[in-house]
C-alpha cells in the first residue's frame, strides 16, 4: 500500500463494485473466493469428462449471488463426484438444502385426473402472435392523456381535493369512450378510473364473499401461470424439505379449492422409499350456508391420496382471517415435520397497528417448521402515500394485464381472472386502514422482515428454476420469464418480476439474536 | 497441463484488481459449465446464474430506465434516460417531448457482449454499464436484447440490431436539437459481440441511407480461420482461450461455415471493402492489450482506414477483457472520457 491510496474497505463490508454486478461478496472473502476459483479451474482441467459433465447437468446450484457458497458447493460437488463416480450427488451439509434433483417426472405432477377438480390446463394455442400492449410502449395520444389524467387525479386525492378529483374522474370517463377498453391501456385505465370514482364518492369497494373470492381465484389460476408457478415452486421446496421424514404436516394458509395439493400428494407417493404419512391442515373462511367447504375439499384430497396409497388426514380450520388462528388449532405434534405454506396471504396481515404480522410470524416460528413457503406479489403496494401507491399499482397491474392478454386464456377464465385483479386494484385504491388488505410488499421487504423475525432463507435451486421454466413453456405464451434472485425465484412478464417465491426455516434461537443486525 | 495453468492464473492476477479477477474468473468458470462440446448450450442454467436487474423508472443517481417491448417481434429494449435535479419519477407526459430543444443529446444504441451467447440487456453488469454511460456522456442509452446463439444464429443478432436502430430513429421523444434541426442523434456502441453487431448494423444503415453519427466498438469480437500471433501468444493467459472463441463462432455462424465468413471476418478473404460507402460513420475502436483477438481487432481498424473511413484506435496496453465492468482501474476512466468526447463533438476535449 503506497501513499495516497484509499484505505481498504472495512472487512465485513460487501465489495461495492461486485454488488453492482449482482454478486454479494464481502471484501474480506475475496481471497477465499479467488482461491476456490483457482482450485476449481485446475480441478476441471484435470478431471475426467464425466465429472465435469456432472457439474453441468446434474448438480443443483443455489443462490449464485452468494459467490462464497456457490464456489464452495461446486468444489465439494467436484471432489465428491471425482471420488464417487457412480453416485450422482454429494452429501450436503446440514445448513444447505439437499442437492438431490427431484426424482419426479414433470408429467406425473400434472397427470392427475380429477373430474370434480379439473385443474389441468388444456394446451394453449401459441400460434397467434402476441398482441403486446406493454404499458411503457404507449405512445398513442389518448393513452398518454389518460395516464396523465390518472396521475393528476391521484395527486388531487392525495391532497384531499376530492371535488376536483371527481370532476377529473368524469372527464376521464368521457375520454374512455374514445378508446378501446377491451384491452391494453383502455382496460387497465378503466379499472383505475372506476376505483378512483369509488374512493372519491365514498362508495368504497364492496367486500367479496368467500365463495366469490374462491371462484375468481380458480379462474385466475386457469388463466395465467402465476398461481401454478406459486404452487409448483412451493411444492418442490416442500418435497425437498420433507426428505427423510415419515410424518409430515402441511399447513395451508388458504386452502381455496386445494389446487396445490394433488401434485404434492402424487409426488410424495412416488418418492423413493415410499410416501410419508401426510397431514394437511387447510385454513379458510367459514362457509355461510351451513356447508363445510373445507371438509368437502379435504374429502376429495383424501380420496386422491387413497388412490395413490398415501396415508392422509385432513383438518379444516375455519377462521375469517389468519390473525384469528391460534397455534393450538393446528394440533402440531412434536414428531412431525411441518411445512407452512402461504400463497398471497401474508400481506393481509400488514395492516395498521396493532399489526398482526409479528404475532403470526412468532407462532409460525414457534411451530419449528422444516420449511415456510412464501409466495407474494413482487411490488410495494403498502406505501403510506396515496400517489406513490397508485403509481406503483398502475405500472404493476398494467404489466399483469398485458401478460394475461398474451396468454390468450379462454372465456370465462379471462373475464373472471380480470375481475380477480380488479378486486385487488379496488382494494389498493379505495380502501384504507383495516379494510385495505392488499398490502403487497416486495421480496426485499419480506426478506428483511423474516430475517428479523427469526427465520433464515432456504435457497430455491436451479432444478426448481429449470422446472418452472419448463412449466412456462407448457402453459404460457412467450414473454414470461423466471429469474433467480438470491435464492428466491420470481416469475415476471418480460424482465419485470411480478410474483416472488421464497422458502424459509426457523433460525436457531441464538443465531436469531446475533443475526438481527445483518 | 497444471503447470502452465498456474502460470496463467498468476499472470492474470497480476494485472487486474482482485475483485475484477474474481468477477471475470467467475464468468469464465460458469461459461465453461454452460458450453457443451456438442455445440449445444445449457440455457436454463445460464439464465439461472445470470444476475439480472429490473428496470427502474424512479431515478437512481440521476438515471432512470424502463423497458419497451416491440409488439410484433417481442424484442425488448431497455431505455436509460438522464433525469434532471429534483425530478421524482418519470411520467408519461415525457413521451410527448424531445430530449432537448436547445442542444444535441446523443442517443447510444448499445449492444451488450457475451460472444453472441451470454447475457441480456437486463444483466446486472450491462445495466450498470449503461447507467454509467448515461451519466458520463449525458446521453440516452437504448440497450438491445438481441436474440442469442446457438438458438438463434447469424443473422438474427444483426436483424434485431437493425430493427432496434429503426425504432430508435423513429421515436420523437429521443430527438434533440433546435426545432429546425431536431433529429435523433444516434451512435452505435457495443462490447465483444456487441461491437461486431455495431459494425454490421452500421453497414446496413449506411447502405440504406440511415444516418448513424458514430460507432463505438469496445473489445469487438472478430476472427478468422488463420491463427494470429496474438491468439497464439495470449491463448489461455488472460481468461480467454482460442478454444472458447472457436466454440462461440461455431454457435453463431451458419452451420458448416468457417471463421472467414464475413460476419466474423469483415475485411478477410470473403469480406468486402467499404470504400465508397460514404455514409458509414466514424469509428472509435477500443483494443485491450491483453485480449487474445487483438490482431483481428487491429486488422479491422486497418480495414476501415484502407476503405477511407475515419477511425480512432484506443489501444489500452495493460487492459484485459472486461476491464470496463468495474470502475476500479485507469483504463475504465480513460475509456469513459473517450466515449464522452466521441459522442459530444461540441465538447472541448483534450487530444490524447
Amino acid at each position: 500500500m503506497g501513499p495516497g491510496k484509499p484505505p481498504p474497505p472495512p472487512r465485513t463490508e460487501l465489495d461495492g463494485f461486485l454488488a453492482g454486478a449482482g454478486y454479494k461478496v464481502r471484501s474480506s472473502d475475496l481471497h477465499h473466493v479467488a482461491q476456490r476459483l483457482e482450485r476449481l479451474e485446475s480441478a476441471m482441467v484435470s478431471s475426467p469428462s464425466h465429472v465435469v459433465s456432472h457439474l453441468t447437468s446434474d448438480t443443483v446450484h443455489y443462490n449464485p449471488a452468494d459467490l462464497v457458497s456457490w464456489v464452495d458447493s461446486l468444489l465439494s460437488e467436484l471432489t465428491h463426484s471425482y471420488h464417487h463416480p457412480n453416485n450422482s450427488s454429494a452429501p450436503t451439509s446440514s445448513t444447505s438444502s439437499s442437492s438431490h434433483s427431484l426424482p419426479v417426472d414433470l408429467d406425473d405432477l400434472f397427470a392427475i385426473p380429477s373430474a370434480a377438480n379439473n385443474w389441468l390446463q388444456p394446451e394453449m394455442p401459441l400460434s397467434q402472435p402476441p398482441q403486446l400492449t406493454v404499458f411503457t410502449t404507449m405512445e398513442e395520444d389518448s393513452g398518454i392523456r389518460l395516464v396523465h389524467a390518472l396521475m393528476t387525479c391521484a395527486e388531487l386525492v392525495q391532497r384531499g381535493d376530492l371535488h376536483l378529483a371527481g370532476t377529473l374522474v368524469d372527464e376521464m370517463t368521457a375520454l374512455l369512450t374514445r378508446i378501446n377498453t377491451g384491452c391494453g391501456i383502455g382496460k387497465v385505465a378503466g379499472y383505475f378510473i372506476d376505483a378512483l370514482s369509488r374512493r372519491v364518492s365514498g362508495a368504497g369497494s364492496a367486500p367479496a364473499s368467500p365463495h366469490e373470492t374462491e371462484i375468481l381465484y380458480h379462474h385466475f389460476y386457469e388463466a395465467s401461470p402465476y398461481l401454478k408457478f406459486a404452487h409448483f415452486t412451493a411444492n418442490q421446496a416442500i418435497l425437498e424439505a420433507f426428505e427423510g421424514h415419515d410424518c409430515v404436516h402441511v399447513i395451508d394458509f388458504s386452502l381455496m379449492h386445494g389446487l396445490q395439493w394433488p401434485a404434492l400428494i402424487q409426488a410424495l407417493a412416488l418418492r423413493p422409499g415410499g410416501p410419508p404419512i401426510l397431514r394437511l391442515t387447510g385454513i379458510g373462511p367459514p362457509s355461510p350456508d351451513g356447508r363445510d367447504t373445507l371438509r368437502e375439499i379435504g374429502h376429495r384430497l383424501a380420496e386422491l391420496a387413497r388412490s395413490v396409497n398415501v396415508r392422509f388426514a385432513f383438518r379444516g380450520v375455519a377462521v375469517s382471517g389468519l390473525e384469528d388462528v391460534k397455534p393450538w388449532m393446528l394440533q402440531v405434534s412434536p414428531n412431525e415435520a411441518v411445512a407452512v405454506n402461504s400463497i398471497m396471504q401474508m400481506h393481509k396481515l400488514l395492516g395498521p397497528d396493532p399489526s398482526p404480522i409479528e404475532p403470526v410470524l412468532s407462532w409460525i416460528r414457534g411451530l419449528n417448521p422444516r420449511i415456510v413457503t412464501l409466495v407474494e406479489q413482487e411490488v410495494n403496494h403498502n406505501q403510506t402515500g396515496f400517489l406513490d401507491r397508485f403509481t406503483e399499482a398502475l405500472y404493476y397491474y398494467s404489466t399483469v394485464f398485458d401478460s394475461l392478454e398474451a396468454a390468450c386464456p379462454v372465456q370465462p377464465d379471462k373475464a373472471l381472472a380480470d375481475m380477480y385483479l380488479q378486486r385487488e386494484i379496488c382494494n389498493i385504491v379505495c380502501c384504507e386502514g383495516a379494510a385495505r388488505i392488499e398490502r403487497h410488499e416486495t421480496l426485499a421487504q419480506w426478506r428483511d422482515r423474516l430475517n428479523r423475525s427469526g427465520f433464515r432463507p432456504l435457497p430455491l435451486g436451479s432444478n426448481a428454476f429449470k422446472q418452472a421454466s419448463m412449466l412456462l413453456t407448457l402453459f404460457s405464451a412467450e414473454g414470461y420469464s423466471v429469474e433467480e434472485n438470491e435464492g428466491c425465484l420470481t416469475l415476471g412478464w418480460h424482465s419485470r418480476p411480478l410474483i416472488a417465491a421464497s422458502a424459509w426455516q426457523a433460525s436457531p434461537l441464538s443465531a436469531a439474536i446475533a443475526d438481527g443486525d445483518n | 497441463m497444471a503447470g502452465s495453468n498456474e502460470v496463467n492464473i498468476n499472470e492474470s492476477k497480476r494485472v487486474v484488481p482482485l475483485n475484477t479477477w474474481v468477477l471475470i474468473s467467475n464468468f469464465k468458470l460458469a461459461y465453461n459449465l454452460l458450453r457443451r462440446s456438442d455445440g449445444t448450450f445449457n440455457r436454463d442454467l445460464a439464465e439461472y446464474l445470470d444476475r439480472k436487474v429490473p428496470a427502474n423508472t424512479i431515478p437512481a443517481d440521476g438515471v432512470l430506465s424502463f423497458d419497451h417491448v416491440d409488439r410484433a417481434t417481442g424484442l425488448l429494449n431497455r431505455v436509460y434516460l438522464r433525469t434532471t435535479e429534483g425530478q421524482l419519477a418519470w411520467g408519461f407526459e415525457e413521451l410527448e417531448k424531445p430530449l432537448s430543444t436547445t442542444e444535441a443529446v446523443p442517443v447510444i444504441v448499445f449492444f451488450h457482449g457475451g460472444s453472441f451467447t451470454h447475457s441480456s440487456a437486463n444483466s446486472a453488469i450491462y445495466d450498470t454499464l449503461c447507467r454509467r454511460l448515461v451519466k458520463t456522456c449525458g446521453a440516452a442509452v437504448v440497450s438491445v436484447n438481441y436474440r442469442r446463439s446457438p438458438e438463434h444464429r447469424y443473422p438474427c443478432a444483426y436483424e434485431d440490431g437493425w430493427t432496434a436502430l429503426k425504432w430508435v430513429k423513429s421515436r420523437t421523444w429521443l430527438r434533440s436539437g433546435t426545432p429546425n434541426d431536431s433529429k435523433v442523434h444516434v451512435y452505435l456502441a457495443g462490447d465483444s459481440s456487441g461491437g461486431n453487431i455495431c459494425h454490421h448494423v452500421a453497414v446496413r444503415a449506411a447502405e440504406a441511407g440511415v444516418e448513424v453519427l458514430g460507432n463505438i466498438l469496445l473489445q469487438p469480437m472478430f476472427g478468422g480461420q488463420e491463427r494470429t500471433e496474438s491468439e497464439k501468444r495470449l491463448d489461455g493467459k488472460y481468461f480467454v482461450t482460442i478454444r472458447d472463441r472457436d466454440w462461440y463462432w461455431r454457435a453463431y455462424l451458419p452451420e458448416g461455415e468457417d471463421r472467414d465468413h464475413p460476419a466474423c471476418n469483415p475485411f478477410g478473404p470473403r469480406g468486402c471493402s467499404l470504400e465508397g460507402l460514404i455514409r458509414f460513420p466514424k469509428s472509435l475502436v477500443v483494443v485491450p492489450g491483453l485480449d487474445l483477438v487483438q490482431d483481428w481487432q487491429l486488422a479491422y481498424v486497418e480495414g476501415l482506414r484502407k476503405s477511407g473511413h475515419d477511425v480512432k484506435l484506443l489501444y489500452l496496453k495493460e487492459a484485459t477483457i472486461g476491464f470496463y465492468f468495474l470502475p476500479n482501474n485507469d483504463h475504465f476512466y480513460i475509456l469513459m472520457e473517450e466515449i464522452k468526447c466521441f459522442v459530444n463533438p461540441n465538447l472541448n476535449c483534450q487530444k490524447r
